[in-house]
């Protein structure tokens, strides 16, 4: 048996995810992590040195298209789907220095 | 805690990121134009963008092939291994500049890798940087706090016309020792991709945008060895910049090694920004999980294999690369490395200058000299004058190159004089027409008629007597005083050489 999630780890999962758990919520989904993490675990008892990574489940490769130009979609329909607009950009409240990328 | 010894010698460890916008058409994984082609540079906020780009439900990428190509054409102008199969891996992260909430990038499988770039030094040394990978991946879009003419917005404002375009990360090896070399390769490569034609390399728009990650290695008098904590300095987009954070954060680390004695390890590792203004890095805050990016491999998009007849296809539209053009001029043509560099600074007039070589090595077959030389000198005397008079690149003045070799053919028959070649220079950048009609037509070639030269002749004399008894009395200097006389009255159509066999003729 591995060890039981903790629920620090919990907890950090669910920030990186931008979700709010309260206490109930973070137990609940401590127990159900837990248990995909204890079939990962199954799933590492086999031996596969001889078995391929797989990348895609399709045996498909180089779907790639012409570098041709398709036009845009319409700006008013675009700026009609955000929450806030200013001049022709999607307004967002101010953002840190706490560059993601 | 204080340094335990003196400090014997500092050395710079530097490795750089280069991060390449690709000037395709259209975007990395959608059709909509990509806003670092030339067509679109000017897009207004939010006019490239599609679904794929907002990250609409249901939209699905597909892979723009061209942008394969360019990257493969970098990583084979960099000696690097291509690889044969590469995937796509999602970089989780959450930022008003990402609509998906996830970037498409290259995690374990690169396109490109384990590459070198041999820079010459201007000493005549060289310098081996390390390539460790290439990969390709998306552009996100821009956060702005400026409205539309120039008032301030308190808050972020996104523009998703970047979002999605072609971007190649090249990373080096930490091969770097100091700021020149570094600046030295930043430019090569720049020039490199520009040859490509991967990119227009307009670095104020942030074409290229480099991360150099900094570190000292200290020897102290004891003989020990301490290396500060690596560094990485954000989005330099000059190349000011780089030498200006290198050298900053050199002094810095120095300093604060001396102050706090910390070394590299786990965790030590900082962000920091820089600032143009005041010519130092600043600290960045970064939440402690900023690099949880939880990887994995995209499903919406299937593997790229690279076979070698692709591969073989893309090196053959590779060009010659700027290094090799420049060694090329010095040592075939006899030209000044500093006329090379000139020379090869822009692709376009680069291929304008070679496609005038040929030109005119076809056009005067027994040239005195080579073409390349007898091309450079016209094209840098004549043609950066006027280039520089209208605020134009040489190779936009508006002379083909087929009328450079024309013009150098008439020169070299002498059937123009210097000062009638410069002229005719100028006049070809408004004309299509062949350089001998528009010389005939502009009265610029040289006349060699001895009716008229001797009418020349007669009046200098008359008109310089004191000159011409100097000259027949001995004196070389004063057949210049008579040449000049006659070269007014001819108004510079007479061939100097005649005239000076006609004054010894005459007067000796």
């Amino acid at each position: 048996m591995a060890d039981p999630l903790s629920k620090t780890a919990v907890e950090h999962v669910a920030k990186l995810a931008r979700l709010r758990l309260d206490e109930q919520q973070l137990a609940a989904y401590r127990t159900q992590l837990a248990s995909v993490l204890q079939h990962i675990a199954t799933l590492e008892e086999l031996d596969v040195d001889v078995v391929e990574p797989m990348a895609h489940p399709l045996d498909v490769t180089n779907r790639t298209a012409d570098d041709v130009v398709s036009p845009p979609m319409d700006l008013d329909a675009l700026l009609a789907n955000a929450p806030a607009t200013e001049g022709g950009y999607l307004a967002v409240p101010k953002v840190l220095e706490d560059q993601g990328g | 805690m204080s340094s335990p010894a003196t400090i014997a010698s500092t050395r710079l460890k530097i490795g750089l990121e280069i991060h390449v916008e690709l000037a395709t058409r259209s975007k990395m994984f959608t059709r909509t134009a990509n806003v670092a082609h030339p067509d679109h540079f000017d897009a207004a906020p939010n006019t490239l963008v599609d679904p794929v780009v907002a990250a609409l439900p249901g939209a699905l990428p597909v892979l723009n092939r061209r942008a394969i190509e360019m990257s493969i054409m970098v990583g084979l102008a960099l000696d690097c291994r291509i690889a044969s199969f590469s995937k796509w891996d999602r970089k989780n992260y959450f930022y008003p500049d990402l609509p998906k909430g996830y970037q498409i990038s290259q995690y374990d499988l690169p396109l490109c890798a384990d590459g070198a770039l041999t820079l010459p030094r201007p000493d005549g040394t060289v310098k081996r940087v390390g390539i460790t990978r290439c990969h390709l991946e998306e552009d996100t879009g821009k956060l702005g706090h400026e409205l539309p003419g120039g008032l301030h917005y308190d808050g972020s404002l996104v523009d998703l016309n970047r979002a999605g375009t072609p971007l190649l990360e090249i990373v080096t090896e930490p091969d770097l020792e100091d700021a020149d070399d570094t600046v030295s390769f930043a430019k090569e490569l720049r020039s490199i991709c520009r040859f490509l034609g991967v990119t227009e390399g307009i670095m104020q728009r942030g074409h290229m945008r480099f991360e150099p990650n900094i570190n000292v290695i200290i020897q102290t008098s004891d003989g020990h060895e301490y290396a500060t904590p690596v560094v990485e300095v954000k989005n330099l987009n000059s190349f000011r910049a780089v030498k200006g954070a290198i050298d900053y954060e050199r002094d810095r680390q120095v300093a604060a090694w001396r102050e706090d004695g910390l070394v590299m390890g786990p965790g030590a590792k900082s962000t920091r920004g820089w600032d143009d203004t005041r010519g130092v890095t600043v600290l960045q805050r970064e939440k402690e999980d900023a690099h949880d990016y939880r990887y994995f491999p995209d499903p919406d998009l299937v593997p790229v294999v690279v076979d070698d007849a692709w591969r073989e296809t893309i090196a053959a539209s590779i060009p010659e690369l700027p290094m090799k053009r420049r060694a090329r001029y010095v040592s075939e043509y006899g030209l000044s490395p500093a006329d090379a560099v000139t020379l090869t600074d822009d692709p376009r007039l680069c291929d304008f200058y070679d496609t005038a070589v040929i030109a005119t090595a076809a056009a005067t077959p027994d040239l005195s000299g080579p073409a390349g030389l007898a091309v450079a000198k016209l094209l840098l005397n004549a043609g950066a004058k006027r280039a520089n008079e209208t605020d134009r690149a040489i190779h936009e003045l508006g002379i083909g190159p087929e009328q450079v070799a024309q013009l150098i053919a008439l020169r070299e028959a002498n059937e123009v004089g210097s000062t009638a070649a410069d002229e005719l220079f100028g006049h070809l950048c408004q004309t299509d027409e062949a350089a001998r009609a528009v010389a005939e037509r502009e009265g610029l070639l040289q006349v060699r008629d001895d009716d008229a030269l001797d009418a020349w002749v007669d009046a200098a004399i008359a008109a310089q007597p004191q000159a011409a008894d100097d000259f027949a009395a001995g004196k070389d200097a004063a057949a210049g005083r008579l040449v000049g006389e006659v070269m007014k009255r001819s108004q510079g159509k007479a061939d100097a050489k005649a005239v000076r066999g006609k004054l010894e003729e005459r007067l000796r």
